[in-house]
C-alpha cells in the first residue's frame, strides 16, 4: 500500500468521518513523510471538527512536519492538494467534504499522476467514491476497544478494501493504531481469510491486499 | 499648483484667494492673471479693481494638500523616494532613476508635461542638492543645475521664512552670493544659525533628511515602458527583469527577499500594488517569478488595466540575511522534499489562497484545551516546534478534532458526579460503553471560570468523543453538558 500513489478512504456510514480521518492519520504516521500536507474545506472543518495539535502530537504525527489548508471551496482543495504532491515524497490528505459529488475520473487521475511523478502518496477521503484512478478503496468504521471493562483502548479501526487494482478486495480487518510504534497492528481475522499471515503487523495486510 | 478644472474656452483669468490678517488676499494666480498684472498677495478687491472679469476662488488649504500628496503619489512611478514639501512643493530623489528616462532633464520635462496634461501647471529643476533644486525650481528662468548658479540668486531663494529673508536685506544681503561672501561668523550671530543652514544645504556643505512620503524600500527595480503594457503575460515579461535586477542587488548585501512587492503605475494614475511574502528569505529568480506568476492568476481581474500600465516598480519592502553555508550543508535523502522545496510549497499555497489558510501548528503552554494548540502562518518565520511524543501507553487523552466552540448535548447521568450513560448530539442518541474520566481542568480561561470535568466516552458503535460537564451538581440548577472534540 506504501507504494501506491493515491488511495480512497470514505466512512464506511455517516458518523464515521472521525475513524476514517484517524485511519489516514495512522497510515500517514506510519510512512514517517518529510512533509504532511492536509487540505480541507473550511466548512468541513467546522462540521467535522478543527484539526487539534495537542492531540494530533498524541497520535503519533509530527507536528513539524505538518502544514493545513484551509481551503474555501472544492477546486481550491484539490488545487492545494496537487501543489502538495509536488514535495517529493509529501503525503497529502485530501478531505473532501460530505458536500458535493465524488471526484470524477479525471480530477483523480490528475492527483495520481502529481503524486507518481513526485513519489508523494495522495490520501483521498470522501464519503462516496465513484469511478477513481486510486489504487485502493477502503471503508472505515470505529472498532470498539476489547481491553479492559469500561476503559478505553487505543485507536481501532474497521477497515473494509473495497477496491484494490492490484488484487481481491472484499477483505475486512480490525485495526489497532499503536502510537508509539507508529504502527497499524491487526486484531484479529475476520471473514474468511485463512491464507493470511498471522504476524500481525500490517505488512500482512498489505501482502493480501496485493501490494 | 493651479487647478484648471474648468471648461475649455473659458479665458478667463483666474485667481485664488485666502482670507490673510483680516484681508483677503491673491494666493494663485494662473498664467493668464499673472500677464494681466495681477501678483500674489495683492489684496481681492484691488485685483477686481484691475481685472473685472478675474474669476476668484476661495482657497481650500486641505484640499490643496490632498492633491499635492495625490500627485506625490503619482511621482512615485519616477522613483520611490518623494518628499511632500507642502504647501506645493515636492522632492523626489532620482538617483538611480534618470537613466530609465534618458537622463535627468528629460525625466524633469516628462514629468511636467505629464503633469501639465493632467491640468497642473508645474515647475521643476533637476540640482545636486535639494535646496539648490527648491531654488532652481522657483527663480531660474531656465532650469539649471549648476550650483555657481544660486550666487545671483535673492536671499529668498534659500527657502527662508519672510522674517529672516527680510532681516538679511537690511543687513545688504540680497542675493546668496553676497550671503555666501561675507564674514560668517558675525551673520551667523545676527542673522540666525538657520540661515547659515539653508545655505550650506543649498551647497551641499551640510546634510538635509528629508522625511519620504513612503518608507523607501532597501531594495527596489524600476522600468519604465515606451509602450503602455496590458496583459499579465506582458507583466510577467518585465517581471523577468525586475527580479533580476533586484537578485543582483540581494545577492551584493547577502540577503533574501521576505516580502516583495509589485507596483504597477497604470496611465489612468492609479497605481496597483500586488505583495507576495515569502517564509524563508528568498534569492532565486525563478521561484519569485512562480509566486507572482500564481498572485497575477488571483488578482488578475482587480489590476483593471482598461488604459495600461506605464511604468512598474519591484520593491522588497522586507529582506533578510541568507545564511551562505546552509544552502549547502543541506544533503537531501533521496525522494524526501528538502526544507526548501517543503517551504517553497508552502509559499506558493499562501500566494493563492491567503496567508492565514496555509497553517502550521503551534503549541502553547496553557491548560485550557482550545488555548494549548493553535495555529500560525506557514510564511511566519520557523520557531521550533515542540516536538511532544505520543504516550508510550498509547492511550489517547486528547481529540485529533476539536471543535470551536463545544458543541452543546443532552446527557443523562446516573449518579451525579459520573459519565454519562446516554447523550444525544446532531439528533442521534448515543449508547455509552465505555468512559474514563473525569480530568478536571479548570484555570486559564478568562471569559468564564467554570470547572470543566472532562471524559473521553466510547459509544455503542465504537465512536469516541471527548465530553466536558461545566459546573457543578449542587451549585447551579443543572450542569451543561458539551462534545468538545472527537477521537479517532
Amino acid at each position: 500500500m506504501s507504494k501506491a500513489a493515491l488511495h480512497e478512504i470514505g466512512p464506511a456510514s455517516p458518523g464515521a468521518e472521525a475513524a476514517a480521518m484517524g485511519f489516514a492519520l495512522a497510515l500517514t504516521a506510519s510512512w514517517n513523510p518529510p512533509v504532511i500536507f492536509w487540505a480541507g474545506e473550511e466548512a468541513a472543518f467546522a462540521e467535522e471538527g478543527a484539526p487539534y495539535p495537542v492531540g494530533l502530537a498524541q497520535y503519533g504525527l509530527d507536528l513539524s512536519r505538518l502544514i493545513v489548508i484551509r481551503a474555501k471551496k472544492r477546486e481550491e482543495t484539490l488545487w492545494a492538494a496537487e501543489q502538495g504532491l509536488a514535495a517529493p515524497g509529501a503525503v497529502v490528505i485530501c478531505a473532501l467534504g460530505a458536500r458535493g459529488k465524488a471526484l470524477d475520473l479525471k480530477a483523480s487521475r490528475r492527483l495520481l499522476l502529481f503524486a507518481e511523478r513526485n513519489r508523494a502518496h495522495c490520501l483521498l477521503l470522501q464519503p462516496e467514491g465513484g469511478p477513481s484512478a486510486a489504487w485502493t478503496r477502503w471503508r472505515i468504521a470505529p472498532a470498539p476497544s476489547d481491553g479492559v471493562e469500561r476503559e478505553l483502548g487505543p485507536p481501532a479501526f474497521r477497515a473494509e478494501l473495497t477496491r484494490n487494482r492490484a488484487g481481491p478486495v472484499g477483505q475486512t480487518f480490525i485495526l489497532d493504531w499503536n502510537a508509539h510504534a507508529r504502527a497499524l497492528t491487526e486484531r484479529a481475522l475476520v471473514g474468511d481469510l485463512s491464507a493470511a499471515s498471522r504476524d500481525g503487523s500490517f505488512e500482512a495486510v498489505r501482502a493480501r491486499a496485493g501490494r | 499648483m493651479k487647478r484648471s478644472g474648468r471648461a475649455p474656452g473659458d479665458d478667463r483669468p483666474l485667481a485664488i484667494y485666502a482670507k490673510q490678517a483680516n484681508a483677503y488676499q491673491l494666493t494663485g494666480v494662473d498664467k493668464r492673471a499673472s500677464e494681466l498684472g495681477l501678483r500674489l498677495a495683492m489684496s481681492l478687491a484691488d485685483a477686481r479693481a484691475i481685472q473685472p472679469k478675474l474669476e476668484a476662488v476661495e482657497a481650500e488649504p486641505e484640499e490643496d494638500a490632498r492633491a499635492l500628496d495625490a500627485i506625490a503619489g503619482w511621482c512615485e512611478r519616477f522613483t520611490p523616494v518623494v518628499v511632500v514639501d507642502p504647501p506645493e512643493g515636492l522632492f523626489l530623489n532620482i538617483t538611480g532613476c534618470a537613466h530609465l528616462f534618458s537622463g535627468e532633464e528629460a525625466l524633469r520635462d516628462a514629468i511636467v508635461a505629464r503633469l501639465y496634461a493632467q491640468g497642473f501647471s508645474a515647475r521643476a529643476a533637476v540640482a545636486p542638492t535639494p535646496g539648490a533644486a527648491w531654488a532652481f525650481a522657483r527663480y531660474a528662468r531656465k532650469p539649471r543645475d549648476d550650483l555657481e548658479a544660486l550666487a545671483a540668486f535673492p536671499v529668498e531663494a534659500l527657502r527662508l521664512d519672510p522674517q529672516a529673508a527680510a532681516l538679511l536685506r537690511r543687513l545688504g544681503m540680497n542675493t546668496i552670493g553676497q550671503l555666501k561672501g561675507a564674514p560668517r561668523g558675525a551673520f551667523t550671530a545676527r542673522a540666525g544659525e538657520r540661515a547659515m543652514l539653508r545655505l550650506d544645504q543649498a551647497y551641499g556643505r551640510a546634510r538635509e533628511a528629508l522625511t519620504p512620503r513612503r518608507p523607501p524600500p532597501p531594495v527596489f527595480a524600476l522600468r519604465r515602458f515606451l509602450e503602455p503594457i496590458f496583459t499579465t503575460d506582458a507583466i510577467m515579461h518585465v517581471m523577468q527583469d525586475l527580479c533580476t535586477d533586484v537578485i543582483a542587488k540581494l545577492e551584493i548585501r547577502g540577503a533574501g527577499a521576505r516580502r516583495v512587492e509589485l507596483v504597477l503605475f497604470g496611465v489612468d494614475g492609479r497605481d496597483r500594488v500586488i505583495s507576495v511574502g515569502v517564509s524563508r528569505p528568498e534569492r532565486e529568480v525563478k521561484a519569485l517569478i512562480r509566486l507572482f506568476r500564481e498572485k497575477l492568476n488571483v488578482v488578475a481581474e482587480n489590476i483593471d488595466a482598461e488604459f495600461g500600465i506605464e511604468a512598474a516598480r519591484l520593491d522588497v519592502v522586507h529582506l533578510a540575511p541568507i545564511a551562505e553555508t546552509a544552502c549547502e550543508l543541506v544533503v537531501s535523502e533521496e525522494g524526501r522534499a528538502t526544507s526548501e522545496q517543503i517551504s517553497g510549497v508552502a509559499d506558493i499555497l499562501s500566494v493563492r489562497l491567503g496567508a492565514k489558510r496555509v497553517l502550521r501548528p503551534q503549541m502553547h503552554e496553557l491548560h485550557a484545551p482550545e488555548r494549548a494548540s493553535g495555529w500560525r502562518s506557514a510564511l511566519s518565520e520557523t520557531r521550533d516546534t515542540q516536538t511532544l511524543e505520543p504516550p508510550a501507553d498509547g492511550v489517547q487523552r486528547r481529540p485529533i478534532r476539536l471543535f470551536s466552540p463545544a458543541q452543546p448535548i443532552e446527557a443523562l447521568a446516573t449518579v451525579p458526579d459520573g459519565p454519562p450513560i446516554r447523550f444525544r448530539w446532531r439528533r442521534v442518541l448515543r449508547e455509552v460503553v465505555r468512559a474514563e474520566g473525569p480530568e478536571r481542568i479548570s484555570g486559564d480561561w478568562t471569559e468564564s471560570a467554570a470547572t470543566r470535568d472532562y471524559y473521553r466516552i466510547e459509544d455503542h458503535e465504537g465512536r469516541r468523543y471527548w465530553l466536558y460537564r461545566e459546573g457543578l451538581y449542587g451549585e447551579d440548577e443543572t450542569p451543561r453538558w458539551f462534545v468538545h472534540g472527537l477521537f479517532a
